[in-house]
């Protein structure tokens, strides 16, 4: 009873939005540090899908767990969109005073965005190709096409101002918001966004660039 | 002395089950040392004069304490003037030939009572699900006998400045009492006079807070930004750690 | 009109607990069955509303306002008395109830004032104990600061803003007892009577001003926690709302109103800067602890303050009064300013001004220093007039602020209407004709948490009290009686013509009338000549007052018109009152009543005893005194040369 008033509550809410947002983050590290093999060459990319691959039962949990996760961040952050929708439209006029207000107020934009992009991400590099394929082969493929390139770019800096509201909200509804720790989470609101930008937003410029040209020769 | 022209768009209403909509009002010569309801009284004035009705607005005080007045002025709360209530904001912050939009504090808890009037008493319901100390006339012992530090009765203040003008309500994009609510338990919570209740106190506020119909904060900062005490979100923060000990951990 | 006292006996610092011995109990078991109304909201009414909720009687609270947190309790800036004696600088209660007395220029009763200095401590503990933040010192115990020329340093505060944080305590206090269900909260409901059955008080009649309906509500003792009447200057820095008709309508019901002239003007306002201009704002009178108060030397300089040489500047304070300078009383200083501004010294747009300058404390203290201790003081003028006193002066005026006077009431605060009680400001009892600074939010939560609940439990333990509810003939009779004068008011509705007027036109010529005769200088001549004045402004009021709408609707015109119409009344009972007290004593001087150098002069030959006015159907109202008897103090001619 506890457990179902505490969930139903606003603040219930928003605990789990920010701690299905803190694991996504977790996952997305996990992610960002094996992609960032791609840097190295195809070989250490492909030894690393090879690796995870030789863990299917673990894989397949992880995944189902991402799953949910990802699921209940999705359910409860269009619930509160659309809720936010609603409520904001009650005034003929409606102005701002806080300054950098975009984050915050596209989450629900950024969000949806980066729903788009996980289903293409996810058809593309998990369903898609046969298991014949080499992975890096298939990523090669795909990031040689130009446009798709641009879209994983712009899927990264949708995901870089999610993440910059995400972070600060994520913090202040854990509570944690002290006079002492504000240097310390405003240098992160904008270094996590950065960090996930850099490393993921450079593979699409890295075969744009045509530095990936010599990938697949590492 | 300056004075200044105005178009006035104001939201009327005579009830919370009648149909509203906006009147444009022209209103010349009107002094900029004057504050935003003498204005208002001005036009109510000119409006009489009229055989009209006057526009219908809460307001006490007229100095800044006592929470009653209120409005969106151009979409934000209080006017455009940061920490200031709607009754210290004097014309001055407006030029000739101003087109000013009035609307009520909106929010789905609070009935709008006529014009600019609305019923805010899902604020007093908050408190009285909680925010106080349980303590009977009699009971305190002597007021040295706790020791406070400066600091902590500082930030304490800081909370207990809150008006409840309902500011934090009506500029909030989700139409949320957090910062309200937030400040009380923060107030509380610091003393150690409220640290029996302290758990119970955030549970039971925010319980009553989204009974009222509240919505939830998604940490946009805008009540903060548009509090005329200027109260800090830190305050959310806090009451947001309470209320995780209260209905996660509570006796 | 019966006017004892009901002084108890003994020595004055023993009288409050042999009262409380002998006062009657009621078992806690009995006190559900008693039901008690509260009007108002403020410190006094949310602090009697919770306490005898807490005892366990039925508690009705009725307000005006949205909520009971917005009465205008909460707009006191400076702090609260209290005989802790914290700061060991010699405080006592004595010391505190003669200050008190003193201050009050021995026009108040010695018992009451010495009960208040006795429970003031009692109050601090209180609001600790439900949280309300005062300032500390840095090892954590209570800050003390010397306030309004007191000699010792025994005022609690929180920040500038100790009236909210303690009203917030009251209603944090009362809020409880409503969610427990013990306090029925009644909000927008004014007062538009009371209602008495056999002698005694035993409910009300209100305006439920959201749909204009009258309600009936039955008690065994009505509370009034109305507060003061200041409004009935139209300027004062009283909340917009502030009025007097529940003690006026109590009064013509049969409740003596004690003092009706005694009112206290705070020499440190900002001026009135237009016609338009609804209430005026108090500047802290800390601010004369730093600030010097000057006018130009010749009338009609209208040069800039910085063009005008210190040789041709007249620090008048400190030129009259060497030994207190600018830190003389509210009254002394007010009436300097009035008299320089009525010889043509006066400084601003309206000449109805004068300058508190603080150069010198700049240039002393540095601006740093200045700017920690007046900073927000300084916000607020900046933001009311765009005028930024770190650089220019600032421009002060006298405004009306708080009324001693008010419904006569005994030593167990109920007035001469048995069941019918008054606290906080709008009774008389413990300021006489000056209140000291930070002590009307002392006496508002006095009254409310510590002497009500045993003098109201002696009522009901020493009287019968037949069964009365709303279905009594009485109340149907009070109720056509209001409701038949809120059609007379809104006679005129619907029919404005070329000659109409609205509602704030005549409270204004109300008040000019009251400021001009019955302020701070009074004499014979202009408050008779008021007094002849006065109907002609009654009757324009009757005859010609347009308001909008209708009485069943939300209508603030109508509101305003009945506490105008009030003040209409009222008004003659402040002038009568003024004529007839031939002396100078408080805050008031009557100019017939002057020492050889233009200081008030006291006669207590003649004037030593409460003036308690007697509301009379069609005929002149008729004065009844209580004389002051002063067995532990000798009043002494007070002097700030």
């Amino acid at each position: 009873m506890w457990f179902f008033n505490f969930c139903k509550s606003s603040i219930g809410r928003k605990f789990f939005m920010a701690l299905s947002g803190l694991l996504l983050l977790a996952f997305l590290a996990v992610h960002a540090f094996g992609n960032a093999a791609i840097y190295a060459g195809s070989k250490y990319f492909q030894f690393y899908a090879d690796f995870l691959h030789n863990f299917p039962v673990l894989v397949l949990l992880a995944s189902v767990g991402l799953g949910s996760v990802l699921v209940l961040h999705i359910v409860l952050g269009l619930s509160l969109f659309l809720e936010k929708r609603q409520r904001t439209g009650r005034y003929e006029v409606y102005a701002r005073l806080t300054e950098n207000t975009f984050a915050s107020r596209t989450m629900g934009y950024t969000g949806l965005f980066i729903l788009l992009f996980l289903i293409i991400h996810v058809t593309t590099f998990v369903f898609a190709p046969g298991s014949d394929t080499p992975i890096s082969v298939v990523v090669m493929e795909r990031f040689s096409s130009f446009f798709f390139s641009l879209f994983y770019l712009v899927s990264f800096i949708a995901l870089g101002v999610h993440l910059n509201h995400g972070f600060f909200s994520m913090m202040q509804t854990f509570g944690f918001n002290h006079p002492r720790y504000d240097k310390t989470i405003s240098v992160l609101t904008v270094a996590v966004p950065v960090a996930f930008l850099v490393i993921f937003g450079g593979i699409p410029l890295y075969f744009m660039s045509g530095a990936g040209a010599s990938f697949m020769h590492h | 002395m300056k004075t200044i022209d105005l178009t006035l768009k104001i939201w009327r209403q005579k009830n919370n089950d009648a149909l509203g909509g906006f009147e444009t009002y022209l209103l010349r010569d009107i002094s900029t040392d004057m504050s935003f309801l003498e204005m208002l009284d001005v036009l109510n004035e000119q409006l009489t004069a009229e055989g009209k009705i006057p526009v219908a607005f809460d307001h006490d005080c007229r100095e800044g304490i006592c929470g009653s007045c209120g409005a969106m002025v151009n979409g934000i709360a209080h006017g455009p003037v940061k920490l200031n209530n709607l009754c210290q904001l004097h014309m001055r912050a407006f030029n000739s030939g101003d087109t000013l939009v009035i609307e009520p504090f909106r929010s789905r808890a609070f009935p709008i009572r006529k014009d600019l009037m609305v019923d805010r008493s899902a604020l007093d319901r908050i408190i009285q699900a909680g925010g106080y100390v349980s303590v009977n006339t009699g009971g305190g012992v002597d007021g040295n006998a706790i020791p406070i530090s400066s600091e902590t009765a500082e930030l304490a203040m800081d909370s207990a400045a809150c008006v409840g003008c309902g500011a934090c309500v009506a500029s909030c994009p989700n139409d949320a009492a957090m910062l309200f609510t937030g400040a009380k338990i923060t107030q509380l919570g610091l003393l150690p006079q409220g640290q029996p209740e302290r758990k119970e106190r955030a549970r039971a506020m925010v319980t009553q807070m989204d009974k009222e119909g509240f919505g939830f904060c998604s940490n946009e900062r805008e009540c903060q930004a548009q509090c005329p005490k200027g109260i800090s979100i830190r305050s959310i923060a806090r009451m947001n750690r309470d209320f995780f000990r209260g209905s996660l951990f509570g006796e | 009109m019966d006017l004892t006292a009901n002084i108890p006996a003994g020595p004055l610092a023993e009288k409050w607990d042999n009262h409380r011995f002998s006062s009657k109990l009621v078992n806690p078991a009995n006190r559900r069955k008693f039901k008690i109304i509260v009007v108002g909201t403020g410190l006094a009414g949310a602090s009697a509303a919770a306490t005898l909720a807490e005892a366990g009687y039925q508690v009705s609270a009725f307000t005006y306002h949205d909520s009971p947190r917005r009465a205008h309790s909460i707009a006191a800036q400076g702090g609260i008395n209290a005989a802790k004696n914290y700061t060991n600088d010699g405080d006592s209660i004595f010391r505190l109830f003669y200050d008190t007395i003193k201050g009050g220029d021995f026009r108040a009763r010695e018992a009451n004032v010495y009960r208040l200095a006795q429970v003031s401590n009692n109050i601090i503990d209180q609001c600790v104990a439900q949280g309300v933040p005062f300032a500390r010192e840095y090892g954590g115990t209570l800050a003390n600061r010397s306030f309004g020329g007191a000699q010792v340093a025994r005022t609690f505060y929180a920040r500038g803003q100790t009236g909210q944080q303690l009203l917030l305590g009251a209603y944090s206090a009362l809020s409880r007892q409503i969610g427990k269900k013990t306090v029925t909260m009644y909000n927008r409901r004014e007062m538009m009577d009371v209602v008495v059955v056999d002698g005694r008080a035993r409910g009300i009649v209100v305006r439920n001003m959201l749909n204009g309906s009258l309600e009936t509500y039955h008690a065994d003792a009505v509370l009034l926690c109305t507060g003061g009447y200041g409004n009935a200057y139209f300027l004062s820095t009283n909340a917009m709302a502030c009025n007097v008709t529940a003690a006026w309508r109590a009064c013509r019901r049969g409740a003596g109103f004690a003092n009706p002239s005694f009112v206290q003007i705070h020499p440190t306002c900002i001026p009135v800067h237009g016609e338009y201009q609804s209430k005026l704002t108090l500047m802290s009178e800390g601010l004369r602890n730093d600030g010097r108060v000057w006018v130009p030397s010749a009338p009609g300089d209208s040069r800039p303050p910085s063009q005008i040489p210190e040789a041709e500047r007249d620090y008048y304070l400190e030129r009259r009064y060497p030994s207190f300078g600018n830190l003389v009383p509210r009254d002394v200083a007010s009436r300097n300013a009035k008299d320089q501004c009525d010889t043509g010294r006066g400084v601003g747009d309206t000449g109805l001004a004068v300058y508190l300058d603080f150069a010198e404390a700049i240039r002393r203290d540095g601006e740093d220093v200045i700017f920690r201790k007046y900073g927000n003081l300084f916000q607020m003028y900046e933001m009311i007039t765009d005028v930024d006193p770190m650089k220019e002066p600032m421009l002060i005026y006298p405004a009306v602020h708080y009324t001693m006077g008010g419904l006569w009431v005994d030593y167990n605060l109920m007035t001469t209407i048995p069941g019918l009680f008054a606290l906080g400001e709008c009774n008389f009892s413990d300021h006489g004709a000056n209140r000291l600074g930070a002590s009307a939010l002392m006496q508002g939560l006095a009254d409310g948490y510590f002497v009500i609940s045993t003098t109201v439990a002696n009522y009901f333990g020493s009287t019968k009290l037949d069964p009365v509810a709303t279905d009594h003939v009485e109340f149907s009779s009070v109720k056509s009686q209001v409701s038949d004068r809120l059609s007379r008011i809104l006679a005129n509705s619907g029919k404005r013509t070329e000659s109409s007027v609205s509602v704030d036109e005549v409270h204004k010529e109300l008040g000019r009338l009251l400021w001009d005769n019955c302020g701070l200088a009074r004499n014979a001549a202009g408050l008779t000549e008021a007094l002849e004045k006065l109907p002609s402004i009654r009757e324009s009021f009757w005859n010609k007052v347009y308001i909008p709408g209708d009485a069943h609707d939300i209508n603030q015109s109508l509101e305003r018109a009945g506490r105008v119409a009030d003040f209409l009344e009222f008004g003659e009972f402040m002038l009568r009152d003024a004529l007839a007290r031939n002396e100078s004593c408080g805050c008031h001087l009557r100019e017939e009543s002057q020492t050889e150098d233009h200081e008030a002069l006291r006669d207590d030959e003649h004037y030593c005893h409460v003036a308690v006015w007697e509301y009379k159907q069609d005929e002149e109202p008729v004065m009844h005194q209580e004389p002051l008897v002063f067995e532990n103090v000798t009043p002494s001619q007070r002097s700030y040369k």
